[in-house]
């Protein structure tokens, strides 16, 4: 459960390059839900995103997370109890470490880390096996650096390392942008089906609204700071990328600029 | 070069590979550059002469408080860079800087001479065997454990988070790394490393001198450059190792430099020497061969 109260976020306060990048957001995100996020450049979705990781403080405003207010946590604190996927693959991996070590600190991402080995006993046929699954052949290379994959793969390992440990929110900032088609559809096939496996609270950023309409079953828009469209149920399945753009132009009542939106 | 002087070399290549698996755990593990140990190194000389001729401690218990003393002065370090945010080069100089003023307090004077005091090699002469052989193979066991205890703490957890702290800092918080105290403890480590290698350097060497310290840096760092362009550095077993051969090597490369009296170099020379024989290593490692110093242009 992951619960927003009236955030307002200004980037260089004070300065001739402030930026107020959200206005007072409400959200509320029921456990177990899929929320998908759309805006254009600077609406503020990634904003919204790194509020609730607690990368961006906010200048007002709560963030809980399983009941627990967690407004002036630190990064790390936070990560107990949510994990991450980054946009660029090198982000989400640690490439200096082995895919083994990567899945090791993955674990002590909610279990505490000490001076006992990191690679226990038992971790390597775990990993083996859900590496298995991807069908690239990684359960056979546990000890190669990670630097040495493709992006595509260190995306699919990096999603397995979020789904490592008993974290119920798993955040993603269009972790599938950087990637080719294929492997992106591939890559977005194995967050939903890791999303319903493991019940898991999910939010997902993304710069595509075919995306975003056909991936979990919540969508919102930002325009400038502030959600401007919310829906779930069937008022969302009946809609169509078209329909969202025509539902955004009257509501903000000016053209969309960005021409990314209309993409994918 | 003779048996003697190659012995020596050596000794003092032992201690400092020490300084290069400090060199190692902060520039290559933490992306720290730290620049403390140029003041850590005579810290941990001066603590460890003191307590042994002015307080006439136990010289094992004395060269173990002086790496804990650099562990404090790495740790001020880190706690500066993490805390106020402090340049880590600079907090690294400003540390140094200080420490050479408390060097001189700590002694009460420049030097510190360990005349007439049992060292940790005296307590090696129950071995029957002349100093010159015993000290070096004493060392190198020394260094072995270090290396070994270093390789086993970056496989534990911990050391695993502080792998990723220094090479995926937004990885390692993602993954609850707390960023910050992996630099505490891992700039304090090194720096205690260090300061135990400048008191064992002042025992081996026979007095502590609060100028011990100009070089060290770059002592370390070339060890760790030489060692990794010329050796497989591919896991943390075989970086260290190459740590403490490239500590040996550059040893002999400076003892050789001195000693070819063709080219000229005298004992005042040394600080010049390391500075070209890592400049020569830098461009190695960037380019991969020798011919393209001399290459113009840059084809990168």
């Amino acid at each position: 459960m992951i619960r927003l109260k009236d955030i307002h976020v200004t980037f260089n306060k004070g300065t001739p390059l402030e930026t107020r990048a959200l206005r007072g957001v409400d959200l509320e995100v029921p456990e177990g839900q899929f929320l998908t996020i759309i805006g254009s450049n600077g609406a503020g979705k990634s904003t919204c995103l790194n509020v609730i990781a607690g990368l961006t403080k906010v200048e007002s405003g709560s963030t809980e997370i399983d009941d627990k207010i967690v407004t002036g946590w630190p990064v790390h604190k936070r990560s107990r109890m949510l994990s991450r996927v980054f946009q660029d693959p090198k982000m989400g991996t640690c490439e200096d470490l082995s895919i083994i070590e990567n899945f090791a600190l993955a674990h002590g991402r909610t279990s505490p880390r000490g001076l006992r080995f990191a690679v226990a006993s038992g971790m390597r046929e775990e990993a083996a096996e859900r590496l298995k699954v991807l069908g690239l052949g990684l359960e056979n290379r546990l000890d190669d650096k990670v630097g040495l994959l493709s992006g595509g793969q260190r995306q699919a390992v990096s999603l397995l390392m979020a789904a490592t440990g008993d974290t119920k929110v798993l955040l993603l900032d269009e972790h599938t942008a950087a990637l080719d088609p294929k492997t992106a559809e591939f890559v977005l096939d194995l967050t939903k089906n890791i999303v319903s496996t493991l019940k898991l609270t999910a939010v997902m950023v993304t710069h595509s609204m075919a995306q975003a309409l056909h991936t979990g079953e919540r969508t919102i828009m930002f325009h400038r700071g502030r959600i401007v469209f919310d829906a779930a149920g069937e008022a969302r399945d009946k809609l169509e990328v078209g329909d969202l753009l025509e539902l955004f132009k009257r509501e903000q009542g000016e053209e969309l600029a960005d021409d990314s939106l209309l993409l994918g | 070069m003779s048996l003697y002087e190659i012995l020596g070399t050596l000794e003092t290549g032992f201690i400092f590979g020490i300084v290069a698996l400090g060199a190692f755990l902060t520039f290559r593990i933490l992306d720290f550059p730290d620049l403390t140990v140029e003041g850590s190194f005579p810290l941990g000389a001066a603590v460890a002469a003191t307590l042994m001729v002015a307080a006439g401690w136990n010289p094992w218990i004395a060269t173990i408080c002086a790496g804990l003393a650099g562990f404090v002065a790495g740790f001020i370090t880190a706690f500066l860079n993490v805390r106020f945010k402090i340049l880590h080069i600079l907090a690294g100089i400003l540390v140094a800087i200080s420490l050479y003023s408390i060097n001189l307090k700590i002694m009460s004077g420049p030097n510190k001479p360990l005349l007439r005091v049992d060292t940790v090699f005296t307590y090696l002469d129950v071995f029957g065997i002349s100093g010159y052989i015993i000290n070096p193979i004493f060392l190198g066991i020394v260094i072995l454990l270090i290396k070994l205890l270093l390789d086993a703490f970056l496989a534990t957890g911990y050391g695993i988070s502080m792998r990723a702290a220094g090479s995926n800092p937004a990885m390692a918080e993602a993954n609850g790394v707390n960023v910050g105290n992996m630099k505490l403890v891992g700039v304090g480590v090194a720096n205690a490393l260090t300061a135990l290698a400048g008191a064992l350097f002042a025992q081996s060497f026979g007095a502590a001198d609060a100028y011990m310290g100009i070089g060290v840096i770059i002592i370390g760092l070339a060890s760790v450059i030489v060692g990794m362009s010329i050796m497989p550095s591919g896991t943390i077993f075989l970086a260290t190792i190459a740590c403490i051969v490239g500590a040996i090597l550059y040893r002999l490369a400076v003892a050789l430099a001195l000693n070819a009296d063709f080219i000229g170099f005298q004992a005042s020379d040394v600080q010049l020497v390391t500075a070209l024989l890592v400049i020569i290593a830098l461009i190695l490692q960037q380019s991969g061969n020798v011919r393209s110093i001399f290459r113009r242009g840059n084809k990168r």
